[in-house]
């Protein structure tokens, strides 16, 4: 499948990789140690996929998302998932207007380019297959009209993979409507040593007559470090990465093997391996190449791929996790194999 | 209802009630007793009729005419074989009309005479017999028998301890031919499966073709994996996470010349480095498996 697109110009690349530099910096002067979360948020962003967060809270992912969205000159919205949230509450609903006598459209917060959607699995099973569904076909309807999202779209949900009780687990379905899923760590002990120096030296905010205590959310810097067009012009060059054809036998040879593997009951789809693809053009072109290399792949799989994958009943009471199955292919690539 | 079916009814009755109903009229014996004219001349006494009493019950014989002065009952020791007692003795002219119950204590005839004697001490052999039956309901010989056994069929051969034995030779003998039926299946699976090859063995034609310039498109992809995972057993990365395998070859003095220019080879547009990749393969041809490990191995 090698692709015949239009090479990504040289200047374009330099660019894309100033604009992505200026970016990281910028999210930088907030967020301490999340590198590879911004990384893959300018990946979904650029590649026109959606994110999913796995992560303990307290691990600055609201931030890091606002701090983004300001970044970028991109609208965003947050809606906190709860039990008795209503699809119409995300997408939006027809209401009276009694001055007219007559319906009108008011949209939800989901008209906008960068979602963020906390805790998505503390919502009913209805709400998420509603937004699960606006993220797919990137339009909504409302009563009998419907609406075209705006573009660029991008869903960053967060999820919270300790705290279970009370919860919708994403079924296997909708899981794989997220190009990417990515389990957050916690900071080093330097960059954990950072974030409390930065939280320390906040001041409090006076506000008319009385003050508050400054949080992260008000330092940020509103003013963009680029526009929508260069966004646009991003998205553009990642298209035009070379995809080899030894790379796609790569992925087609990690997606065989976990289908193949004896722990796992369902192997990657399809879409895994579309996915794989198109963030590794992505990240090639964040690492200021036209080209996409098999580090690419092996820095990808685990996002791309974990969420795609089930195991066996018996291997998951043997303890054996998605990751130690996922790295135990990775390594098996290239190795010994049947003639 | 016939007479038979009066004295079955009647004998119950004797039975349910026990002794003291032996006072009821004398239908245990079915009959009445003789009348014997005034003159003495009627036949003697017949005995009773019906279904002899068995051993130990009581029995009635009514209205027993007999000529002579009056009778009373003989007391009787406890060996004897019969004991009587005159129930009512009634004037009858010149002679007296008896109702005797008597208990049989042994089976067989016995004569009511042999318990019979004069009030007034006078002999009494002019007496007719009066002859009475007791049977018995054991046997004659006064022993209860056993039941008869009944025909049974032969016992299996050899009993129950042979079936035992023959029953866990054979289940043992099933489970033998299960094991060895499924280790011979196995081993036909095994010599049926693919072999596994080694990565030296993987490696060698790759190298070899590709130094021809003969290497197939899919070939390129494993050759480049099969690099990358010599080097990886080679500086001991196994351990390591995969994503982090690669950075650290990139960064290898020996294995970061070798896989960076495999990459853009195989994945930049314009294949650029295609003229460096033989003499990079070259110290990778011939390579044995135990010298995969060895540093020395390529040098």
């Amino acid at each position: 499948m090698s692709t015949t697109s239009a090479p990504v110009a040289s200047s374009d690349l330099a660019r894309t990789e100033e604009y992505i530099r200026r970016v990281r910096e910028r999210v930088g002067t907030v967020v301490v140690g999340q590198d590879v979360v911004v990384e893959r948020l300018l990946i979904a962003l650029f590649s026109g996929g959606h994110l999913l967060l796995q992560g303990v809270p307290g691990l600055a992912k609201t931030l890091l998302v606002s701090t983004l969205s300001k970044s970028i000159d991109l609208g965003f919205a947050r809606v906190q998932f709860t039990i008795d949230l209503l699809p119409s509450d995300i997408l939006g609903s027809e209401v009276l207007d009694q001055r007219t006598n007559e319906f009108r459209v008011r949209k939800g917060p989901v008209f906008t380019n960068l979602l963020l959607a906390d805790e998505i699995n503390r919502a009913a099973p209805k709400v998420q297959g509603a937004l699960l569904e606006a993220m797919q076909e990137r339009k909504v309807t409302i009563g009998t009209e419907t609406f075209r999202l705006p573009a660029p779209f991008l869903v960053i949900a967060t999820q919270n993979p300790v705290e279970q009780a009370g919860t919708f687990e994403l079924p296997e379905a909708q899981l794989d409507r997220f190009m990417l899923v990515h389990r957050l760590d916690y900071p080093s002990a330097d960059e954990e040593r950072e974030v409390l120096r930065r939280n320390a030296s906040l001041g409090i905010q006076r506000q008319d007559k009385g003050a508050i205590v400054q949080t992260e959310f008000d330092v940020l810097d509103s003013r963009p470090v680029g526009s929508v067009s260069e966004i646009v012009a991003a998205m553009e060059a990642v298209s035009s990465i070379h995809v080899s054809d030894t790379f796609v036998d790569h992925v087609v040879e990690i997606v065989h093997r976990t289908r193949a593997h004896p722990d796992v009951e369902l192997g990657c789809s399809p879409r895994a391996g579309i996915s794989l693809i198109k963030a590794s053009r992505a990240r090639a072109l964040m690492h200021g190449r036209s080209y996409v290399i098999p580090e690419d792949l092996y820095a990808l799989a685990e996002d791309a791929l974990l969420h795609r994958m089930r195991l066996k009943y018996g291997s998951i009471a043997e303890g054996k996790t998605g990751r130690h199955v996922l790295d135990e292919i990775l390594r098996s690539m290239g190795g010994e194999a049947r003639a | 209802m016939s007479l038979t079916m009066h004295l079955r009814v009647a004998a119950c009755a004797l039975v349910l009630a026990g002794p003291s109903s032996a006072a009821s009229p004398s239908l245990a014996h079915g009959g009445s007793a003789q009348w014997r004219g005034p003159q003495g001349d009627a036949p003697p006494p017949r005995s009773p009729s019906g279904n002899a009493p068995s051993v130990g019950m009581p029995a009635r014989w009514n209205d027993v005419v007999l000529s002579g002065s009056e009778l009373v009952a003989v007391s009787a020791d406890r060996s004897a074989p019969l004991a009587l007692r005159i129930v009512a003795a009634r004037a009858h002219g010149d002679a007296f009309r008896y109702d005797f119950e008597y208990w049989g204590l042994e089976p067989g005839a016995h004569d009511l005479r042999t318990l019979l004697q004069r009030r007034d001490g006078s002999s009494c052999a002019e007496l007719p017999e009066l002859r009475v039956e007791i049977q018995s309901v054991l046997a004659t010989h006064g022993a209860a028998l056993p039941n008869a056994p009944r025909p049974s069929e032969l016992p299996s051969l050899g009993g129950y301890d042979t079936l035992l034995v023959t029953g866990a030779v054979v289940w043992v003998a099933g489970l033998v031919a299960l094991l060895v039926a499924g280790r011979r299946r196995r081993a036909a699976e095994l010599a049926s499966a693919p072999r596994v090859r080694s990565l030296a063995e993987r490696l060698q034609p790759l190298v070899e073709r590709a130094l021809r310039g003969e290497l197939a498109r899919e070939e390129r992809a494993q050759l480049e994996l099969s690099l990358v995972a010599l080097w990886r057993r080679r500086l001991g990365l196994e351990a390591a996470r995969p994503a982090d395998v690669l950075v650290q070859l990139r960064a290898h003095p020996e294995a970061g010349p070798l896989l960076c220019k495999l990459e853009e080879w195989l994945h930049r547009p314009d294949a650029r480095g295609a003229a460096e990749i033989p003499a990079l393969l070259a110290p990778y041809r011939g390579l044995r498996e135990d010298e995969l490990d060895a540093p020395g191995g390529v040098r």
